[in-house]
Parts: C-alpha cells; structure tokens; sequence
C-alpha cells in the first residue's frame, strides 16, 4: 500500500518509470510541463502501489518521491544533489549514476569530506548537480587532478566521474597510472559507447558494427580495434584495488550498482585501495533510441561483452587490517 | 565550377582533399567536430585514411609520423585540443615536417566555451611549444577563403617544409557560404623529396630528428630555421586593405572580426567618413610593413583602432607596426561575446575628428 | 534588391535552420549572396536554435546581424528576444500556434500564421517551418516562390523524397497567407 509523488516540472517523459513499475501504474502524458516535455501520470490507487520504489530508482531527474501505506517517504531525494535541473537528455541514465554516488556519500556521512572531480563530456556540469565540493578538470586528466588532491588531502575522499572517452580514451594513460600506483581515490567510470557531448562520435568503448558519426558505417574492429574493457584491464594489474563493473539501464541493476559504489567508497574511506566503479548506461540521443530502447540496447548489446560484477577485491587480509 | 553552399568546416575537409591531403588524424572538439565528420565519410571514397586518434596529443604524433614517411597530411581542432599539439608542433616544425593544422578557435582560457573566439592568437604567431620555431598562420575571412587557403597551406607547408596552421573562429566553421572548389578531384600528392622516411632500399638512409646535443651544432640548426622563417617573411605576406586611401580611422582586424568591421566601416563611408580596414591575412608573417604603409598615409592625428575577439593579442603586432608614431586604440570581446557592427561603428565614430 | 538579413528563430528541433538553409540555398540560385549563421550551443538537447541568413547583390560583409530586417518568431521566448531587435520597417512573422500574444512593433510589417494548422492540412505536422517561410516570402516577395520550392524539393532529394509534397503543400499554404497579409491592410493572416 503506497503511492508516489511525481514533480511535474523535473519530469522529462522519458518513460523509464513506466517500465519500471511491476503494477503498470504509470503511464505517459499529454500535458506539456514548462520546459516543454510531456511528464509522466501516477494512474494507480494506493491499493495498488506497493511502494517498491523502482520508479524512483529508475528516474534519471530526481522526479519521484514513493510513500508507503502510512504516507511515510520512502524513497527521498539525496541531499548530496542540489535542486538544479540536469541538461541531460530525457532517459540519460547521467542521472541515475549522479544520484547513487550522492546518496551513497550521504549515507556514509561523507558530503562534507568529499572531493570530486568532473572532467569534460556530458557530465562536465556536474558541479551544479553533486552538492559538495567540486573541480571541473581538462578532458581525461581527472585522475591526475585526484592523485593531487588526493596526496594533498589524504583524509578527504576523493573522486573522479568520467566518460569512456575521457577515460579510456585521452585519459588512458592517466586512469593507468593511478590505479597501478594505488591511489586511494575512486573512480566512477561511466561507460556509454560513445562521445555523448560532442554529438556521438566513436569512443573506445563503442560496439563492434556500432553506427557513430565518426563510424557511419558501423565500427570497423579490423580498422579501430575492439571495443575497450577498462575495468578488465585494471582488473589485470598487480596493485590491489577494488574493481566492479555495474548497470544503470535498469532499476534492478541500478540498486547493485549501488551496492558496489558504496563498496568502493567504504575502501577508499579505510585508506585501503584504489577502487573503480565502472556503470553502464544510456545515451538514447547519440545511439538514436528511446529511453527505453536504449535499455534494452544495454542489455542485449553491451552486457554481453561488458560483464557485470566484481573483478577485483583487495585481499581479505587488507580488509580485516 | 559551380557553387555550392557548404557548411565552413565541411568545406574545409573538402579543400583538404582537393589540395591533395588524403591523410587526415584528429579528435573531436566542437567547434570543429564537422571536419571529422565529413572526411570519415569522404576519405574512404577518394582511397584516403580517416583515423580518430585517442588524443589531440596522439593526433599531432600520427601526423609527425605520416609528414616524415612523406604524405600530406593534416589534422584538426579547437583551442584546448590545439594546446594538447603544442609538443607536437615544435617537434615538426624542429624536424622540418610540411603538415596543415586547423584551429577552429573557440573561447578560453581552461574549458572556456564553444562559442567563437580570437584568442589563441599568441599561442599561434608566437610558436606554442617550445623552442625558437615559428609556424606559418593563415586566417580567413569567409568560407571561401578558408577553402583558398587550404590549397595555400599545403603549399606552403611543403615549400617551407614547416607545419602552417588555419587559423579562425568557430563562426568561419559553422556557417554556411557558397563556395567554388577551383579544382576538382584529390589534389596532387607530395612532390619528390630528399628527406623523407621511405625506406633506404637503394639510396643512402634519412634521418628525422630533432636531437642536437652539441651546442655549436644546435644553434647552425637554429640559424637555419631562422633563415627560413625570414624568406617566408619576405616573400608570403598577405593582407587586404579595404575602405578610404587616406583614412581618418584605421581599423585592424582579422577573421571574422574583420569582415564584422566592414560593415560598420561601410555604413560609416555612407555617411562620407573617411574609414579603412587593414586585414592581415597571414597571421605569422605578419604584414608589419604594409600595416606601417597604411597608417603613414593616413593624416596627422589619425588613429587605429585594433579590433578583436580577444583581450587584445594582435594588438602588440599593431603597436609594433606603428613603432609608437599612432596611438592604438583597443576594442575587444572575449569569453564567446562578439563585437558587433554597431559597437565597432560607435567606436570608429568617437575616434573620428 | 536591397540586402536583407533574416533572423529565424525558434526551439531545436523546430526547423529553422533547415528552413534558413532553404532560403539560403534559394537566393544563391538566384545568383544572390547568402551567408546561413546558426547560434551553436552545448550538443545536449533542446534549447534554442536561430539562424540568421543574410542575402545580398554585393559580397556580405557581417554574417552577424544585430539588427535584422526580418524576424521569423517561431515561439514566444524568440520574439520576446528580438522583437525590439528588428530594424523599423522590418517585417515580423510569428508562429500563431505558439505565441499568444501580439507582436508589439507598430512600426514593422506583422503576418501571424497559425503554423501548425497549415502544416496540419499540407498533410505533414512537422512541415511548420515551411508555412512560416512561405509567409514570409509570400508577404514580401524577397525571392520568387518557385526558386524557394526548387530549395525545398532540392533538400528532400537524396532518399526524402516522400516528404517533398506535404513540405512543398505546407510552403505554399504559408505564401498565400502572406500574400493575403500582405494585402490585407490588416496583417494577421
Ligand atoms: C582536449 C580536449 N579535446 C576534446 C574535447 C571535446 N570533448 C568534450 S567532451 C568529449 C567526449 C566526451 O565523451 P565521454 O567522455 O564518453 O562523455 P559522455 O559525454 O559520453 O558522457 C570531447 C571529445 C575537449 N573538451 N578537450
Ligand atoms: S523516470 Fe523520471 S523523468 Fe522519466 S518519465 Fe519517470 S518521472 Fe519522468
Ligand atoms: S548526449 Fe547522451 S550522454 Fe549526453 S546527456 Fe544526452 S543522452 Fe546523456
Ligand atoms: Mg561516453
């Protein structure tokens, strides 16, 4: 017994939502809101709505609160993000990673020790969305910038948010180094096969036969390589680290992933490794599908190549110490 | 031929293939992501390679590679990427490697902004990397003069076998103008050459190298560039003077910025004043003293007025141009912000006598 | 002719730079100067996007134009911009579907249309750029009305060419309401 709350004017009518919900108690809109998408309608009764939250934890706009039978929130917006509408696309799954690293942070009670740092692509706002303090950095530097901060502030915690073509692409050397140095930063790798920013060219983790603009037709591997598996390339090295691999596509692989940015972040806050959350996620614009399209584009296409779980953990002994 | 209306960028990817470049490495970066984007569709279709380098840094590289193993070759980008190549450059022009480097300018300094700037313009004449190496710099005005230019460039940069950069704003990339190619096809490729790395297979092997540990050696190396940065001084100077033989204010402006103080320069001589523009063309040569010629004829007490989309870079290349006989003014605009006719009418209109 | 710098304006996705380029593209077959200047933002969605195109007999000087002749209003946060902008004697079309208000320049031209409506009976919704240029140009008769079909039918060619006749049925609904405009002493078309 339950029922949710949506904020017309964040809502982007992706539709994620209405996916999301294993009653079917959403659906689309007509209405336009004032920036002009048609939001999303609750069409449930509170008999209905079980309060499983999945809406909310599928939103990429913080435009759901979830209450359950004795109108207790239940699911409540982080204060690790301000209130700022993102510029991201409706469906962009930016959204749902921004969120899951501030909620992780609040619950840790970290917000006041944090430092992040956003380099170019997308994401390069988020400086207006992560409630704590933040650098924006050149594009791929982002691990550089940490080690700095890092070394200058060892008791903060500090964090990079990237692209896949800033880190496994201009950033490559950089994201290489700290993590074979052990830096004890952590890293939130946001993979979505493509320069999102710039209009979706080629990045090192599109997809073999992937359509870019700077692939039109289609990724050639025989020309470009095969797509990039960071995390499995770190994963390879002798330093010991943290390093998973997890989704945002869908509101059960989103609350895994959450699981593991909080793991990470745990060994970062007992000084014990570099740890690295790589994240699936959407870019229905670039990839041109629909939010929900796009989902399922993550989990036909890349998840079979990009494998979901924990490469790496520091030793049990390293843990116990 | 016939014209054609062409988004700028695209237009220069096309002039690179018609000057015979079929080698092209580069990143993306708005406002020149366009370039990219039309050669990867193009190139295949004329046998020529398109790759996207993982940098700007790597892009600069792989065109120091192609330059030395002989091709024409080029690459292109926006500021912050242009600021990646400056070990590159140095590196090229050091070993005496003909390239074409296109700098679609957009507003810094740090990230900036995409919106069209002038403000690289110390990192382009003053040489960005290190070491005393100069590039050639060219900058265009419209659309069809950047295609012009393109040809030029390749030219130049095998003439001299140096790196010259293009130079202009984002504005010169995203628009659209007619343009007419003046010829048709892929160019010629490079002429026959003594340096290039082909494989010694029956001559005496080459060297590409920069090295020079002994100073002595080092600085002949050094003589010898500067001698060839002066011929192209002497010999490759080009500028426009557009407006009043004998004007009561003297504009300077290039790119964009030129063509936006034509405006208010025409609206001005509607009206009977006396006004002129001088254009550099080449950005490095700069045409010193053809500038000095313009304001010598201009009357007693007249003044220039430095126009830029910049905090005031060309400015001290006026100012050298005058040897302190003007008094310079200033009139400038950064951070994406563009001066507009009227603005540079306003303040032609207040230097006036 | 005399110069003209048109400014068109409107969300992305509304087809004013496509409808900039048509004139563009008209006017140089015409053997007239054009410049096509879009405003060029971040590459995430939404937003604004304008164009200014400026035609001429002589070489174009400034592509940027702070005071255009013309102003197509596709939405209201355009012409609350550049209404004032608009040099006097210009002419003002704006979208009718989306602005509510009237433009307030006593001094220019006004043709209003509703867009979407017109678009709507050409047989193609999103064809509402076409019936505002086709206002425009049939209010003021800066290009023949068949050089601009010859640019519409020309950008539809290589595989769109089923969308040719609903843009071309949307263009010239929009020029007889600007003829109508035009002739009308009343300018609300
Ligand atoms: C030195 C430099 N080169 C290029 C760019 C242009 N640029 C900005 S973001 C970006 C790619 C972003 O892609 P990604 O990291 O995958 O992030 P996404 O937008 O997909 O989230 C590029 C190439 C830049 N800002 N700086
Ligand atoms: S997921 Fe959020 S933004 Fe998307 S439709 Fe639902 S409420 Fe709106
Ligand atoms: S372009 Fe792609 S990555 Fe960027 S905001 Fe849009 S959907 Fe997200
Ligand atoms: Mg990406």
């Amino acid at each position: 017994m339950g029922h949710i709350a949506i904020e017309q004017v964040r809502c982007k009518g992706c539709g994620r939502c209405v996916v999301a919900c294993p009653k079917n108690l959403i659906e689309y809109g007509t209405e336009l809101n004032e920036r002009g998408y048609a939001y999303v309608i609750f069409k449930g009764s509170p008999e209905q709505c079980g309060g499983c939250t999945l809406c909310a934890v599928s939103c990429p706009d913080q435009g759901i609160e979830v209450y359950n039978s004795r109108d207790r929130k239940v699911f409540v917006n982080t204060t690790g993000l301000t209130e700022v509408m993102t510029h991201y696309c409706p469906g962009c799954t930016h959204g749902v990673v921004h969120r899951l690293v501030a909620e992780v942070l609040e619950e840790m009670g970290l917000l006041g020790r944090t430092i992040g740092i956003a380099p170019v692509g997308c994401s390069v706002l988020a400086y207006e969305y992560f409630n704590f303090d933040m650098f924006e950095a050149a594009h791929g530097r982002a691990p550089a910038v940490a080690t700095g901060a890092k070394r200058a502030r060892p008791d903060r915690i500090v964090f990079t948010y990237q692209g896949d073509g800033d880190l496994a692409s201009i950033g490559g050397n950089e994201i290489l180094h700290a993590a074979n140095r052990g830096e004890k930063i952590t890293v939130i790798f946001l993979n979505n096969a493509i320069y999102g920013m710039t209009g979706g060219q080629m990045a090192p983790t599109t997809m073999p036969g992937q359509k870019t603009t700077t692939t039109p037709f289609g990724r050639d591997t025989a020309d470009t390589g095969q797509p990039l598996r960071v995390a499995e390339m770190l994963a390879t090295l002798a330093t010991p680290a943290f390093i998973a691999r997890g989704t945002s596509h869908d509101a059960k692989g989103t609350l895994k992933t959450r699981k593991l940015i909080k793991e990470a972040f745990e060994h970062q806050a007992a000084n014990r490794c570099f740890s690295f959350v790589e994240v699936l996620s959407t870019c229905p614009t670039n990839w041109g599908l629909s939010p929900n399209e796009a989902s399922d584009w993550v989990e036909e296409t890349m998840i079979p190549y990009y494998p979901l779980g924990i490469l790496k953990r520091p030793a049990p002994e390293a843990v116990k110490a | 031929m016939s014209k054609v209306l062409m988004k700028g960028n695209e237009a220069l990817g096309e002039a690179a293939i018609r000057a015979g470049c079929v080698h092209f490495f580069g990143y993306p970066i708005t406002p020149q992501t366009e370039i990219p984007e039309y050669l990867c569709k193009r190139l295949p279709e004329v046998g020529g390679v398109f790759l996207q380098a993982e940098s700007e840094v790597a892009a600069i590289h792989m065109v120091y590679g192609a330059a030395g193993a002989g091709v024409k070759c080029m690459t292109s980008s926006s500021s912050p990427g242009i600021s990646l190549m400056a070990e590159g450059m140095s590196y090229l022009a050091a070993c005496e490697l003909p390239c074409v480097v296109i700098n679609m300018m957009r507003a810094g300094p740090g990230l900036g902004g995409i919106l069209p700037a002038q403000s690289d313009y110390f990192q382009a004449t003053r040489g960005h990397g290190h070491g005393d190496y100069q590039c050639i710099v060219l900058a265009p005005a419209s659309v069809q003069e950047a295609v012009d230019l393109m040809t030029l460039a390749f030219d130049l940069a095998e003439k001299y076998r140096n790196p010259v950069m293009v130079c202009a704003d984002g504005m010169i990339g995203q628009m659209m103008e007619p343009v007419e190619f003046r010829s048709e096809g892929r160019g010629p490729p490079m002429a026959g050459n003594d340096w290039a790395l082909t494989g010694c297979e029956g001559r005496p092997r080459r060297i590409v190298n920069s090295l020079h540990l002994a100073p002595e050696q080092n600085f002949a190396y050094n003589v010898r560039l500067k001698e060839k940065y002066d011929r192209a001084a002497r010999e490759e100077v080009r500028f426009e003077l557009y407006g009043d033989g004998r004007p009561d204010v003297l504009v300077v402006a290039f790119g964009t910025m030129a063509r936006i103080s034509k405006s208010a320069i025409d609206d001005l001589r509607r009206e009977g004043r006396r006004v002129a523009l001088f254009r550099p063309i080449t950005l490095n040569p700069w045409p010193y003293a053809q500038c000095r010629a313009a304001m010598d004829a201009m009357p007693e007490g007249a003044k220039v007025l430095d126009v830029e989309m910049s905090m005031g870079q060309m400015i001290y290349d006026v100012k050298l141009a005058a040897e302190g006989t003007r008094t310079i003014e200033f009139l400038g605009k950064a951070g994406g912000l563009v001066p507009s006719p009227d603005e540079v009418a306003a303040r032609i209109r207040a230097l006036l006598p | 002719m005399k110069a003209t710098n048109v400014l068109m304006a409107g969300f992305g996705g509304q087809g004013m730079l496509l409808a900039g380029k048509v004139l563009a593209q008209a006017a140089m077959a015409k053997g007239l100067q054009v410049s096509w200047l879009p405003s060029y933002g971040p590459e995430m969605r939404g937003g604004t996007a304008n164009v200014i195109v400026c035609i001429s007999r002589d070489p174009i000087a400034s592509p940027l134009v702070t005071r255009p002749d013309v102003l197509l209003a596709m939405n209201l946060p355009s012409l609350d911009r550049f209404e004032r902008s608009v040099v006097p004697g210009g002419t003002i079309v704006v979208n009718g579907t989306l602005v509510a208000r009237e433009a307030s320049r006593a001094d220019c031209r006004v043709v209003r249309v509703d867009s979407r409506a017109l678009a709507q009976a050409a047989g193609n919704e999103r064809a509402a750029n076409f019936v505002m240029l086709g206002a425009y140009v049939g209010a003021t008769g800066v290009l023949p009305e068949e050089a601009v079909e010859e640019a519409i039918a020309d950008e539809f060619r290589d595989g769109k060419e089923k969308h040719i006749d609903t843009n071309l049925a949307a263009f010239r609904a929009g020029a007889a309401a600007g003829r109508r405009a035009a002739a009308a002493s009343e300018v609300h078309a």
